[in-house]
């Protein structure tokens, strides 16, 4: 009987995501000035396939296949995971009225696929990604009154970029190796991922120099930077993170110069700077072997990347059913290879729909940015969201094999406190971005005469 | 701040393009890739195993059930091998791991055909749950010949047809009873004569004079005057280091290229690839698929080619006879003389041929493939008529049949086990090959020689075809 219902639900998961995708786009018709159904009604349509979704996985999960009785730690978990998804949708209603519904569900959706996923492979980290997800939610909650108390807060550029290298100093000298990285820092039995928090604080401080015009000075100046940042991590091995900071730089100066030359300039300097990278470190050497051709060296360097490959093509489109995968032969399935377990258990489809999400996400992101009429608010949301999209496109290009393996997490999923707390205080950030742009340009438009604070705001 | 729009704008699209060129890419490993990728033998995930599905069949081509599972009184199946032996390299076994088509076919035969109504089916009337049949291109008619021909020899015998690359019997001695392999594991796995390898597919041999077949492509190919050249065979021949003996030091006086192949005389050979040179030879041996991956679906062995470029001219002159350090699997040399029989191309070797699905529907069907391409049309042909002159009247007479004209090549390898390991490849009938067999036997002194086996083979294999045309 469960067999049947876990072959059923591959349907009704793939069922989900797919209709949930659909209402973003009604959604975003009738914003457009198309109609396809009502924009409310969509968006509530989203939060329940959100909770039916979680029921659902919950149900097959806490399901004992030996006693044949259901586990009450699951049942107890499932429930608290759902009043949680139930909070989320509740407050972030009320603390973020005017925010953007749609990046609200999409990272809900995201959030709660990493509950069920995690929950099937290892509950425990499933107990632990929860605890963060709620440490996250108060954190972005309080986001808002904590801007509204320092309201110009750009103008502690230098303090930002400081505690960056003073971050990432410290994991450099005090720093615990993981998973071939030495990127983790471990303070009285916490560990934690400093260039996640460096992430939040190098977007502002990029977004706090480049609301002014840019100049040579400021070019050079956050380009030495930047490249200090990006060698740092560089020489911790964690590749992924560096990457991540190189485009966010590039992109922020692009917008904030519109200047393609600079752009491809970058582009090509980076192509040296890699093929460098190349020669000196024997472990970019090594991801690069195995990316290659990992079927040459299958026992040990090409088993992570072959193992991932097996799950995602072997089950096909539809995925194997819940708990019917072997996801687990995958090495650190849980925090870089999740979109491997959920290709293999989900289906590929969902996998394709996962992505789509972030689409989504992404485009939400950028209408944001491009909406708002304050030039630092608009580089701090375009800032933020290309960081979080970015950096899910190279953790599942490099699971898929399109492009060489850097370990990062994928935004919302992957398990790991730091990158969830961060991402979501980005994703708060994003949101507030938007309420803030809302009110003011509506103040704007009632007083017209009202003097505009800080010329520099604008180009 | 338009300009600010702009580059936002562009950097979305960047973007999109970067997260469809991952949706593309997905769907390229799931649609084209992934057969290739998923049947990988490192795949865990094909040792899978639901006990509460009734494992699918081996079936052959007729229709015989070789592999079939019942249920226990405790609600349990067992696997019962209905051909027991004269099956057992092809079945393999599915109980101390799995080997042979329960291996290569494992995922299939767990997967339940309509899952969605067999269950329902189960969970209404309590219908077991069926997993998928392989049916293999086996006719266990010519396989029990083979296997009786084979008798107590150690050995190996392969069957196929050309055209296509199927597998029709494949036998291999010492073998072993898959019902009882669990019972006899300690005993099984440390025999000294290892009957749970299959000799036919990993067994590696030199393959002794049936690779101047191999040779006499590279003369064709570079000794230019070689359909009018002639040299005299005195018994033997002295080389840097090396003397070359023909078989019982007997002395062919003048031969040609096709005289030479008829007798088997060793001198010739090794005089013409003095000439020729080891890193043409080599050429040549890697392009008849030597080293090429058949992809064949059973567990085989990969050839081996002993000789380097810088080879001594030592080695060189006894890779030419096929001694030294080259070996190779039955089953490539049954592909050579298919090849040689198909007009130089050589087809994949199969053995599953589609599945049944539990509605009794069949489906998945093999095609037959190219593997590769050995030599052109002409070449082909004249070895061609060359193997059938052996046969009639070379080393080869005694495989010949009446009425059928069989072509083919004899081997005698030397060993170190001293005691030296006949072979017989060949085809028939030469004009239209409907078979291409592979015979070794090792230890022939004591069991006789591979060519008449396989004369017996070529005349049974030919006579069931017929029946069932």
């Amino acid at each position: 009987m469960l067999d049947l219902l876990i072959m059923l639900s591959r349907y009704l998961f793939i069922f989900y995501i797919g209709f949930f995708l659909w209402q973003g786009i009604v959604y975003i018709a009738y914003e457009q000035g198309g109609f396809l159904g009502s924009p409310y009604h969509a968006v509530s349509i989203q939060r329940r396939l959100i909770i039916l979704m979680h029921i659902t996985a919950f149900l097959i999960l806490s399901y004992n296949r030996d006693t044949g009785i259901y586990d009450w730690k699951a049942v107890l978990f499932g429930a608290v995971g759902c009043i949680f998804l139930l909070a989320a949708i509740h407050f972030l209603d009320r603390f973020y009225y005017e925010g953007c519904p749609l990046i609200w569900t999409g990272t809900l959706f995201l959030m709660d696929t990493s509950l069920i996923i995690l929950q099937r492979l290892e509950p425990i980290l499933a107990y632990k990604q929860l605890m963060w997800m709620v440490i996250g939610l108060v954190g972005m909650l309080l986001l808002p009154t904590f801007f509204r108390l320092i309201p110009r807060f750009e103008i502690f550029e230098w303090a930002f970029i400081i505690i960056c290298f003073g971050l990432l100093l410290c994991t450099k000298i005090f720093g615990v190796e993981r998973h071939g990285s030495t990127n983790w820092l471990s303070i009285g039995g916490l560990t934690f991922q400093p260039s996640e928090l460096v992430k939040f604080l190098f977007v502002f401080y990029l977004a706090s120099v480049f609301r002014k015009r840019v100049e040579w000075k400021e070019f050079i100046i956050t380009g030495v930077l930047s490249a200090g940042i990006v060698l740092l991590l560089v020489l911790q091995k964690d590749l992924g993170s560096a990457l991540i900071f190189f485009m966010a730089y590039m992109v922020m100066l692009y917008i904030a110069t519109a200047n393609e030359l600079l752009f491809l300039l970058g582009m090509i300097m980076a192509s040296g700077a890699a093929t460098l990278a190349y020669k000196i470190f024997s472990h970019v050497r090594v991801r690069v072997a195995a990316w290659q051709n990992p079927w040459a060296d299958i026992d040990s360097g090409g088993y992570q990347i072959v193992n991932s490959l097996f799950a995602i093509t072997t089950w096909g489109l539809l995925g194997s059913g819940l708990t019917k995968g072997m996801p687990k032969s995958i090495p650190v399935v849980e925090s870089d290879f999740i979109f491997a377990a959920i290709c293999e258990e989900f289906g590929t489809l969902f996998g394709a729909g996962v992505i789509c999400i972030f689409i989504m996400l992404l485009y939400r992101g950028v209408r944001i940015a491009l909406d708002c009429k304050r030039r630092y608010y608009s580089i701090l949301a375009v800032g933020v969201i290309t960081m979080l999209c970015f950096q899910a496109f190279i953790i599942i290009g490099g699971v898929i094999k399109l492009i060489p393996l850097t370990g990062v997490t994928l935004p919302f999923v992957s398990y790991g406190g730091t990158s969830v707390l961060v991402s979501l205080m980005m994703m708060g950030l994003l949101q507030w971005v938007c309420v803030y742009c809302e009110q003011h340009d509506a103040d704007e438009k009632t007083s017209p005469d009202m003097e505009m604070e800080g010329g520099e705001d604008y180009e | 701040m338009n300009n600010m729009k702009r580059s936002i704008r562009r950097i979305f699209w960047l973007l999109v393009l970067c997260f469809l060129l991952l949706l593309g890419y997905i769907g390229k490993l799931v649609l084209m890739e992934r057969v290739g990728i998923s049947t990988n033998a490192y795949n865990t995930r094909l040792r899978y195993v639901d006990n509460t599905i009734r494992r699918g069949d081996i079936i052959d081509m007729d229709g015989e059930v070789l592999a079939t599972s019942v249920l226990q009184g405790d609600g349990t199946y067992e696997r019962k091998y209905l051909r027991s032996r004269m099956a057992a390299h092809i079945t393999g076994y599915s109980s101390v791991g799995k080997t042979g088509v329960e291996a290569a076919q494992n995922f299939e035969m767990m997967t339940l055909h309509n899952e969605f109504f067999q269950r329902v089916m189960a969970i209404a009337t309590g219908k077991e749950l069926v997993g998928n049949s392989v049916v293999v291109t086996v006719d266990m008619d010519i396989q029990t010949i083979a296997g009786n021909l084979l008798g107590n020899a150690k050995g190996a015998v392969v069957v196929m047809e050309p055209s296509t690359g199927r597998i029709l019997a494949l036998q291999a001695y010492p073998d072993f009873d898959p019902n009882t392999v669990s019972a006899n594991w300690d005993e099984l796995k440390d025999a000294e004569d290892s009957p749970l390898v299959n000799r036919a597919t990993q067994g590696l041999y030199p393959p002794g004079s049936t690779f101047k077949l191999v040779t006499s492509l590279a003369v064709m190919e570079n000794i230019r005057d070689w359909q009018t050249k002639t040299y005299e065979c005195t018994g033997e021949a002295a080389f840097e280091n090396k003397v070359i003996h023909c078989y019982n030091n007997k002395a062919h006086g003048t031969v040609d290229l096709k005289q030479a192949l008829t007798v088997s005389c060793n001198s010739y050979f090794a005089q013409m690839t003095t000439e020729i040179g080891s890193s043409k030879l080599r050429e040549v041996m890697k392009r008849v698929g030597m080293e090429t991956p058949s992809g064949f679906d059973l567990a085989y062995s990969q050839n081996r080619i002993g000789l380097e470029a810088s080879a001594t001219q030592s080695e060189l002159v006894e890779t030419a006879i096929g001694q030294g350090e080259t070996a190779v699997t039955p089953m490539y040399m049954a592909m050579l003389a298919s090849a040689i029989a198909n007009e130089g191309i050589m087809m994949q070797p199969y053995i599953v041929d589609h599945i049944q699905y539990s509605n009794g529907k069949a489906g998945n069907y093999t095609v037959p493939k190219k593997l590769t391409e050995i030599c052109s049309t002409q070449e082909a042909a004249t070895l061609r008529d060359m193997m059938v002159s052996v046969v009639e009247k070379g080393t080869g007479s005694a495989a010949s049949i009446n009425g059928v004209t069989v072509a083919g090549k004899t081997g005698t390898a030397e060993n170190a086990t001293g005691n030296d390991h006949s072979w017989f490849v060949g085809f028939a009938p030469a004009e239209n090959p409907k078979i291409a067999v592979a015979v070794v036997i090792e230890n022939s002194d004591a069991y006789g020689s591979a060519t008449p086996i396989a004369g017996k083979v070529i005349q049974e294999a030919l006579k069931q075809l017929e029946n069932k045309a």
